[in-house]
């Protein structure tokens, strides 16, 4: 039992206040360094930050024909249409990255029509009620389509957001991707539940 | 055992325990550790903030919880536990054919390969074949022999494709667990039949895996009705002795079985399953040993609008073997569990439940030794209940809880436990806890006779009573950046009542009984490191140090001093790294060293894994394996004289799914 002292100081009788002192002590310097970190200054959901940082993900797993880009050095864009759910945090996410010798970059377009060159596209919710009318408009051209809701992959889309138990899932229609002239990496695909327009 | 030698009356480790300030030097040393390395995390930002996360890989993202949930997304109670947990993926690319090679995963189990087919495995010491302190589950049924309260490595198999994860727990998990959760609880959980649709076709060859194969297909029975089957077959090559001549231990094993998850929508979901297999293996005397064994498990859970849960589960086990020259054993189990959770305002949460078990055996007995009576029938009642009470919001939880089981050898049992979890800071967490274990009698405690009929050698173990534990944990968990994830978990473990033989006609050394007259007590701590160096590349590192040491109670005159109740080694250090070459090709490699077992004069040895992983489409993955590559063969485990020895193995595996 004496031995007990030695490795759990205190800890026996009075498990918090003195157990804890030792490692407290220890991590100081940790809690000091928390200090200085604010908070990400956009007070957007964490629920966007991380559907940020999966359209982020998506340009390592996604392929795109070399048809897709207006030059050699073009950038690969990253395009937001409708309202604009990230505000700005999706910018600051993409700035100085690079996939391959290309930058990339944020646009943002309001209508369906404004579509110009464009990799990524992700439907904001405010366009829910137009997805019958912009899905024709994208077809033939290789822009992965993101969005929310249930309707999404049924209108044409091909990665859709669902939340279950409080964390993102992935739901993709392989063949959308693939008759857009897009190849979806298995690792991405292993970690979706993969779906059809029927049941999306 | 009696497949094996019999190393089961071993004898008592010599080992003392270090000074104590040794032990408050490593403690030293780990805190300083921590504070070095938090000062070089400086500029590491907090998790939503662009440049943390941008760095964390889809799995990790798919982690994130963007909206509460109702029910907690982790157990409390297991936060304040010395918890190691190894993903589907990590066993994947660890490249392991095997749940044992799966649980080399985790730093805080001792896993030792004792020939082809046999394995040692336990936590924090007490390391035998059929080690007896450890629970092991698969998808909720309880998979150790109740004969020797060991578990049978060999006959527990998973399609590992399939597999969603292995909880490993180091420390008692009885108040939760029951009976046998005395240093630790294996808790392996397959994915459900949703996450497991569409057709998968595996193959390999190698030089120790000689062949498997495995065919699994998921399919819909109607809305919100899935399912999936599998089988599977393999065939593994001998180990050798140590002068490098076969030891004629090669084994052959199929298995197949089905599982249904039936979800309604939001409240209640029902999963039936079960698995059947049939095995031949190899051993040195007049015939294969021959096992086959069922399943089949139902459950039930559904959670009400008011924050309460229930769950019922019931389970059918039948397990079979014939070892030629030594037993034939049939074991059947019969059981029911059911938990009803239900939080009680901001500050209550409150989990109870019952369990009901019957064991039936029968055991065809030879001259040699003897289970008396041949056939047996037990019973055993169990009920719990705990609290888990926010002291201060998101800061301060305690658990209190206590578990009540009858056995029909010991009577009564009370297995109590008090957790603490401080959490300072959303990333870092001190735990501490103080837990009381027993491991209950079996069996072979109780009625082992050698030879088989008077005059005896080894004459049962009437007085034999429940191993007790009280257990000291002390522990600490970080996530230093979205990078970097520390832990480190302490325990002094005091424990009463060991298995001890005694003589009963002194100062003869023969005939012994079977009894409890050893005590002992362990220390040790557990280190983990989980670093991200970069968006590629994971590494995995673990460290545990260990001292075991037992003793006669005073009065005494016990026989099994010369060898050892447990054959631990004093540290043990790993390292995993996991490296995406591209998004096509995988580069796994681990490094293992064990320390000496000093009581079976068996060296320290390090070791080595590698994988290259393919991935041309969607459909396929291409591996090729090698393990144990670091020597032609080497020893983890045993005594020279019966000892075996692990060879370098080579394995090549095509994966199809569609």
């Amino acid at each position: 039992m004496e031995l007990l002292k030695f490795i759990l100081p205190g800890c026996v009788a009075r498990p918090v206040r003195r157990g804890g002192l030792l490692l407290l002590v220890a991590v100081a310097g940790l809690a000091g360094a928390r200090a200085e970190n604010k908070p990400a200054p956009a007070a957007i959901s964490a629920e966007y930050r991380v559907k940020a940082g999966f359209l982020f993900n998506f340009l390592q797993f996604v392929e795109w024909p070399e048809r897709a880009f207006s030059a050699a050095q073009a950038p690969i864009v990253i395009g937001v249409l409708g309202e604009d759910p990230f505000d700005g945090y999706l910018d600051e996410l993409v700035q100085g990255e690079k996939v391959g010798e290309r930058p990339i970059v944020v646009r943002r377009f309001r209508r369906g029509e404004d579509i110009a060159e464009c990799h990524i596209l992700f439907i904001s919710g405010s366009e829910a009620g137009q997805f019958a009318n912009i899905m024709p408009a994208l077809a033939g051209r290789s822009i992965l389509t993101v969005g929310d809701g249930d309707g999404f992959v049924r209108a044409g889309g091909m990665v859709r957001f669902a939340i279950e138990n409080g964390k993102i899932r992935l739901r993709i229609n392989p063949d959308a991707a693939k008759a857009s002239g897009l190849a979806i990496s298995s690792k991405l695909l292993r970690l979706a539940t993969l779906v059809t327009p029927e049941n999306g | 055992m009696i497949d094996s030698s019999p190393q089961r009356f071993a004898s008592r480790c010599r080992w003392k325990l270090p000074g104590g300030g040794r032990v408050a030097t490593m403690f030293l040393v780990i805190g300083l550790g921590i504070t070095a390395s938090s000062g070089r995390a400086q500029q590491v930002p907090l998790l939503p903030t662009p440049s943390g996360l941008k760095k964390l890989s889809l799995e990790q993202l798919m982690d994130i919880e963007v909206t509460s949930v109702s029910k907690r997304p982790e157990r409390l109670s297991e936060a304040a536990s010395a918890i190691q947990v190894v993903t589907g993926d990590d066993i994947r690319r660890a490249g392991a054919t095997s749940l044992p090679e799966a649980l080399r995963g985790a730093s805080n189990l001792e896993v030792a390969q004792i020939d082809s087919r046999q394995w040692a495995i336990s936590a924090r010491g007490f390391n035998n074949l059929f080690a007896d302190k450890l629970l092991v589950l698969i998808d909720g049924r309880t998979v150790y022999t109740p004969l020797y309260a060991g578990v049978y490595w060999d006959v527990q198999d998973v399609v590992l494709e399939d597999l969603k994860q292995i909880e490993v727990i180091s420390g008692p998990g009885a108040t939760q667990w029951g009976a046998n959760a005395v240093n630790g609880v294996i808790n392996i959980t397959t994915k459900s039949a949703k996450e497991t649709q569409g057709a998968l076709v595996a193959g390999g060859v190698g030089s120790e895996l000689q062949q498997s194969e495995t065919v699994r297909y998921g399919g819909q029975l109607a809305p919100g009705i899935f399912y999936r089957v599998y089988a599977k077959y393999f065939d593994r090559g001998n180990s050798v002795r140590p002068s490098g001549l076969n030891s004629n231990d090669a084994w052959r094993m199929g298995q197949a079985g089905f599982r249904v998850d039936w979800e309604q929508p939001l409240d209640t979901t029902f999963t039936l399953q079960g698995d059947a297999y049939d095995a031949t293996m190899g051993q040195v005397g007049p015939d294969n040993i021959r096992a086959s064994g069922d399943n089949v498990l139902g459950r039930w859970s559904r959670s009400f609008g008011d924050g309460s849960d229930v769950k019922l589960q019931v389970y059918y086990d039948h397990t079979h073997r014939r070892i030629p020259g030594s037993f034939t054993q049939d074991v059947d189990t019969y059981d029911l569990d059911f938990q009803h959770h239900r939080s009680l305002g901001p500050v209550h949460d409150f989990v109870w439940g019952f369990g009901y078990r019957l064991v039936e055996d029968a055991i065809v007995n030879t001259p040699a030794n003897a289970f008396l009576p041949p056939s047996a029938g037990q019973q055993l009642f169990s009920a719990f209940a705990q609290d888990e009470i926010t002291l201060r919001q998101d800061r301060l939880h305690l658990t209190v809880g206590t578990k009540v089981e009858h056995t029909e050898y010991t009577g009564v049992e009370f297995e109590p436990s008090v957790r603490l979890a401080w959490t300072p800071g959303a990333e870092q967490t001190i735990w501490s806890a103080i837990s009381r274990a027993v491991r209950t009698p079996s069996r072979i405690d109780r009625d082992l006779y050698s030879p088989a009929t008077p005059p005896y050698r080894i004459a049962g173990g009437s007085n034999v009573v429940s191993e007790k534990l009280t257990a000291y944990e002390l522990g600490y968990r970080a996530q230093v950046s979205p990078q970097l994830a520390l832990s480190v978990a302490t325990f002094f473990n005091d424990y009463s009542n060991l298995r001890s033989l005694e003589p009963l006609n002194p100062p003869l050394a023969f005939p012994v009984e079977q009894s409890s007259g050893l005590r002992g007590h362990s220390a040790g701590a557990e280190l983990t490191a989980d670093w991200r160096v970069t968006s590629a590349w994971r590494l995995r590192a673990g460290y545990t140090e260990l001292r075991v040491h037992s003793e006669p109670n005073p009065g005494t005159q016990d026989r099994s001093t010369r060898d050892s109740i447990g054959r631990d080694p004093n540290h043990q250090v790993s390292l995993h790294s996991l490296l995406d070459l591209s998004a096509r090709w995988e580069c796994d490699a681990d490094l293992r060293y064990v320390g000496p077992i000093a009581n079976q004069n068996l060296p320290g040895y390090t070791e080595a894994d590698a994988r290259l992983g393919w991935r041309p489409n969607a459909a396929w993955e291409l591996s090729l394996d090698g393990q144990n590559l670091l020597h032609k063969h080497h020893p983890e485990f045993n005594s020279p004289g019966s000892r075996r020895e692990i060879q370098r193995g080579v394995y090549g595996k095509a994966t199809w799914s569609f």
